[in-house]
C-alpha cells in the first residue's frame, strides 16, 4: 500500500499505523542503517521539546516514507528518554501541529477544490478516529451548513474528561449546558480536539520492555544523548536542599579544587559555583564555611549570594553543562552529559540514584563543631 | 444505649429484612460494601473493605447480621475486598448526589421541625433534579430517601462512570452555583464588523437568567407604565433614566430580549441581567454536600435498608412519585406498624411519624412501634422491661 500524504501528515491516525505495518519496514534495522526517518525521528522529538511542534524545520528534505515512519522512531526515542515531562511535552507538541494541519485542510475544503484530495482530513473522521463519534454534533441552526459551523454541542462526560483543567473559560458553571450537551465554538472545538490528540499521542507511552541497553535503544544512543540535554537543559529542577560533595558534577568539583589550591576563580567561574551551591539549597553562612579553606573571600562570597537568592534556583540557575564547555568549564568529564546536561539536573540525578546512607555535609559540620 | 434496648433493635432489623426484599445495585459484586454493626457504646466502627464474596448472599447477611447501617461503594473495583483504595483497581463509579437538611441554607435545624427540614430538603432535591434532567440530561436517575436528614440520587450513565473527582467537582460547582461569572453570561459576537453583546441563552445558567428575565419583562408590559418604572428602579445601580430607556427599548423592540440581545436598552438591560443572576443562583442552587459527589471511592446508603438512625427504610422513590412522597409516613416499616411497645422516655418528646405527633412526658409509655424503634434508634428512649 501506497503511503498518502495523509498518512504522513496525521501519523497518530489508525489508517497511518496501518500504512506503517503494510510497508513491512522493521524499526530496528531502519535504526541500524540509521535512515533518514531516524534523524527526523529525532529532530520530531528535538522540535518537540524545544519548540513544541514538531513539523520538519525543511519539510521538502524528506520524503513521505521518513516522515511517517519518523512517528513510531519518535515514539521509542521519547520513551528512551524516560521522563513523565518529555512525553507530555512531545504528545503536546503533536497535537499542536496536527491541529494546524487541520485547520489548513478545513479551510482548503472550504475555498476551493483541493489540490491533493488524499493529504488532507476532514473534521468528521477526526473525530470517528479519536473515538468521538456521536459526542459531537455540529449546531443544526448554522447559517451556512456546508461550510465551517460556528457551533458544536459536546457530549457532557466527553467535555469533562477533556476540558477540565484548561482554565476558567472551560468551567462547567459558566458554559451552556442543555440536554447533556455542552455548547463550544470552532476555536473552543479545535482546542478540545488538540487535548483528545494529545491524549492519544501519550497513549502508550512511554513502551514497557525497551531494554536501555540493547538493540534499537542501544542503536539510538546519540540521538539519546543530544536530547536528553536538550531536556535538562530545559528542565526545572526540583527543590534540592541536600549537601553530598562526592556526588557534585565533575565540572563543580574542579572548580571546586581549582578554588582550594588557592587558584583565584573568573567571574564565570565563581558565579557558576555559587549558583549551584544555591541552587542546592545552602545560605551564605554555609556556603562561606565550605569554601573556608579556598580563594574565595568571603565578603565576595556573601555579595554574590545575596544577589543570588533574590529569587533561589529559579531566576539565576547555574549554567547548563553545554553553556559552561563554551566557556571551558565544562569538558564532559566521564562523559557525564549522558546522565544529564545541567549541573543541578545532573547532581539530583545523582541524589538520587545513591543508595547508600548519605550524610548532609551541613549535618557532619554541625557534628564536628561540636564534638 | 443499653443493651436490652440494643438487642430489641438488632431482633428487629433482622425481622424486618428477614422480609424485605431489598434489591441489590448494578454489578454488586464489584462493589466494596461496609456496615456499622449494633455495637455497645456511642462509637461507630465501620466494617468495610468487603466484597460479596466475603459476604455471601447480600440477603442473607442482612438477616443474620441485622446491621444497625448498610453501605455500598459508588465505585467498581478489581478487586473490591482489597483493603487500600490502589489495591482494588478502580473501574468506574456511580456519579452521587447528596442533599442533607443539615446543611440547608436558610434553615435553622435549630429552629426547624424535622418533618420541616425535610420539606425544605425536598424543595432542594427539586432544583437539583432540575439541573441533572435539564441541563445534564440525565436519564434513569435513582432517587432515594436516605432514611435521615435527606436525600440521595444516583446517577449511572456509562459516560460519567470514569470521571475523575475534578471532573465530579465541575459537576458540583455548576449545580451549586459555584464560581459563576455573571458577566460572562454575555458574550460579544461580531457579525460583519459589527460586534453586539447576546445572553449565552442555549443552556446553563445564562439560560435561567435569560427566562427570569423574560418572565420580568412580560410583567413590566402588563403593569402601568409607573409602577413598571418602580419595579425597575427597585433593581441596584438602576435609577429613572436607565428604567426608561428599558421600558423605551421593551416598546420599541420586544423581540431583542427574547433573542437575548443585551444592546437594546442600554447599560441598564446588563445591570439588569446581572441583578438577576444573582439572585437566580440564590434561588435555583442546589446545597448539594460536595465531598459526597467527588469522592469517587464513597460508600453511600444501601436503598432498601434501614437506617440505624431513625429505623426508617431508606426508600427509593419513582420519580412521578416524588411529589406525593412523605418521608415521615412513606418510609416508615410496615413491619413495625402493627403493634405498641412500651418505652421510657427521661426527657419530654415530641415524635411526628406516620401521620401521627405523640408527645411524651418522662416515663413509661406504650407506643406503635415505629415510633418506639425511632426514638430508640436516635438514644430518646428506652426499651422499657417486659
Amino acid at each position: 500500500m501506497a503511503i498518502t500524504p495523509r498518512d504522513a501528515r496525521y501519523p497518530f491516525l489508525a489508517a497511518a499505523r496501518e500504512t506503517v505495518t503494510e510497508t513491512g519496514v522493521d524499526l530496528g534495522t531502519l535504526v541500524a542503517n540509521d535512515e533518514p526517518a531516524v534523524d527526523r525521528g529525532r529532530e520530531r522529538v528535538e522540535r518537540a521539546l524545544l519548540a513544541g511542534r514538531v513539523d520538519a524545520e525543511t519539510p521538502d528534505e524528506w520524503r513521505l516514507e521518513d516522515e511517517l515512519l519518523s512517528y513510531p522512531i519518535a515514539r521509542i526515542l521519547v520513551s528512551l528518554l524516560d521522563s513523565p515531562a518529555a512525553v507530555e511535552k512531545y504528545a503536546a507538541a503533536e497535537a499542536k501541529t496536527a491541529i494546524e494541519r487541520l485547520k489548513d485542510d478545513l479551510d482548503t475544503a472550504g475555498s476551493e477544490l483541493r489540490s491533493t484530495p488524499d493529504a488532507s482530513l476532514d473534521r468528521a473522521t477526526l473525530i470517528a478516529e479519536l473515538g468521538l463519534d456521536g459526542a459531537i454534533t455540529p449546531e443544526a441552526d448554522t447559517p451556512q451548513p456546508a461550510a465551517a459551523p460556528e457551533w458544536f454541542w459536546i457530549e457532557v462526560g466527553t467535555y469533562l474528561d477533556l476540558a477540565t483543567g484548561l482554565g476558567d473559560d472551560w468551567r462547567l458553571v459558566n458554559r451552556e449546558l442543555s440536554d447533556g450537551q455542552v455548547r463550544v465554538d470552532r476555536e473552543e472545538l479545535f482546542r478540545l480536539l488538540r487535548a483528545a490528540i494529545r491524549r492519544r499521542v501519550a497513549e502508550g507511552l512511554p513502551f514497557e520492555g525497551l531494554d536501555k541497553d540493547e538493540g534499537i535503544a542501544a542503536e539510538l544512543e546519540a540521538e539519546l544523548t543530544e536530547l536528553r540535554r536538550l531536556l535538562s537543559e530545559r528542565t526545572t529542577v526540583g527543590e534540592i536542599d541536600f549537601v553530598a560533595r562526592e556526588l557534585f558534577p565533575p565540572c563543580i568539583e574542579n572548580l571546586l579544587q581549582k578554588a582550594e589550591d588557592g587558584i583565584e576563580l573568573e567571574a564565570i567561574e565563581q558565579f557558576t559555583l555559587m549558583a549551584f551551591l544555591t541552587g542546592i539549597g545552602m545560605d551564605a553562612d554555609e556556603i562561606v564555611a565550605f569554601c573556608g579553606e579556598s580563594s574565595l573571600d568571603p565578603e565576595g562570597i556573601r555579595y554574590q549570594i545575596e544577589y543570588l537568592q533574590a529569587d533561589r534556583g529559579t531566576q539565576y540557575p547555574p549554567p547548563s553543562c553545554e553553556t559552561l564547555s563554551t566557556y571551558g568549564i565544562c569538558h564532559n568529564e566521564d562523559d557525564h552529559w549522558k546522565v544529564a546536561g545541567h549541573p543541578l539536573a545532573y547532581y539530583q540525578h545523582q541524589l538520587e540514584a545513591t543508595d547508600d546512607d548519605l550524610v548532609d555535609w551541613r549535618e557532619q559540620a554541625a557534628v564536628d563543631d561540636s564534638e | 444505649m443499653d443493651e436490652r434496648t440494643r438487642e430489641y433493635l438488632r431482633g428487629r432489623f433482622a425481622d424486618y429484612y428477614r422480609a424485605a426484599e431489598t434489591p441489590l445495585p448494578p454489578a454488586a459484586n464489584e462493589r466494596e460494601w461496609g456496615h456499622i454493626p449494633w455495637t455497645p457504646g456511642s462509637g461507630t466502627t465501620m466494617v468495610r473493605h468487603q466484597s460479596q464474596l466475603d459476604l455471601g448472599d447480600i440477603g442473607e447477611f442482612l438477616t443474620r447480621t441485622a446491621p444497625r447501617h448498610v453501605y455500598f461503594s459508588a465505585a467498581r473495583y478489581d478487586d473490591p475486598g482489597a483493603s487500600t483504595m490502589g489495591a482494588k483497581g478502580w473501574r468506574g463509579a456511580d456519579l452521587i448526589f447528596d442533599l442533607d437538611a443539615d446543611h440547608l441554607p436558610r434553615v435553622d435545624p435549630a429552629e426547624t421541625s424535622y418533618k420541616e427540614m425535610l420539606a425544605a430538603c425536598k424543595d432542594a432535591l427539586q432544583r437539583l433534579l432540575s439541573f441533572l434532567e435539564a441541563d445534564f440530561g440525565f436519564t434513569g436517575l435513582r432517587i432515594v430517601f436516605s432514611g435521615g436528614r435527606g436525600y440521595h440520587v444516583h446517577v449511572r450513565t456509562d459516560s460519567i462512570q470514569s470521571l475523575d473527582s475534578d471532573a465530579r467537582g465541575e459537576i458540583v460547582d455548576y449545580v451549586r452555583g459555584r464560581d459563576l461569572d455573571t458577566d460572562g453570561l454575555i458574550r460579544v459576537a461580531s457579525t460583519g464588523g459589527a460586534t453586539q453583546r447576546l445572553l449565552r441563552t442555549e443552556g446553563g445558567w445564562g439560560r435561567r437568567v435569560h427566562d427570569e428575565l423574560r418572565s420580568l419583562t412580560t410583567e413590566l408590559r402588563e403593569l402601568p407604565e409607573t409602577d413598571a418604572l418602580d419595579r425597575l428602579t427597585s433593581f441596584d445601580g438602576i435609577g429613572e433614566g436607565r428604567a426608561e430607556t428599558i421600558l423605551g427599548a421593551l416598546a420599541a423592540n420586544p423581540q431583542a430580549i427574547e433573542r437575548g440581545n443585551m444592546e437594546a436598552g442600554g447599560p441598564g438591560i446588563r445591570l439588569l441581567a446581572d441583578a438577576l443572576a444573582d439572585r437566580v443562583v440564590d434561588e435555583h442552587a442546589a446545597p448539594i454536600d460536595e465531598p459526597v459527589t467527588t469522592d469517587t471511592h464513597r460508600l453511600i446508603r444501601l436503598p432498601g435498608s434501614l437506617h440505624g438512625g431513625s429505623g426508617l427504610v431508606v426508600t427509593p422513590i419513582d420519580r412521578e412519585n416524588l411529589d406525593s412522597f412523605e418521608p415521615l409516613v412513606d418510609a416508615v416499616p410496615e413491619r413495625f406498624t402493627t403493634q405498641d411497645i412500651a418505652i421510657e422516655v427521661e426527657e419530654p418528646t415530641e415524635v411526628a411519624l406516620g401521620g401521627d405527633t405523640i408527645k411524651l412526658n418522662p416515663g413509661v409509655h406504650s407506643v406503635p412501634e415505629s415510633i418506639a424503634v425511632f426514638l430508640m434508634t436516635r438514644g430518646d428512649a428506652a426499651k422499657a422491661p417486659a
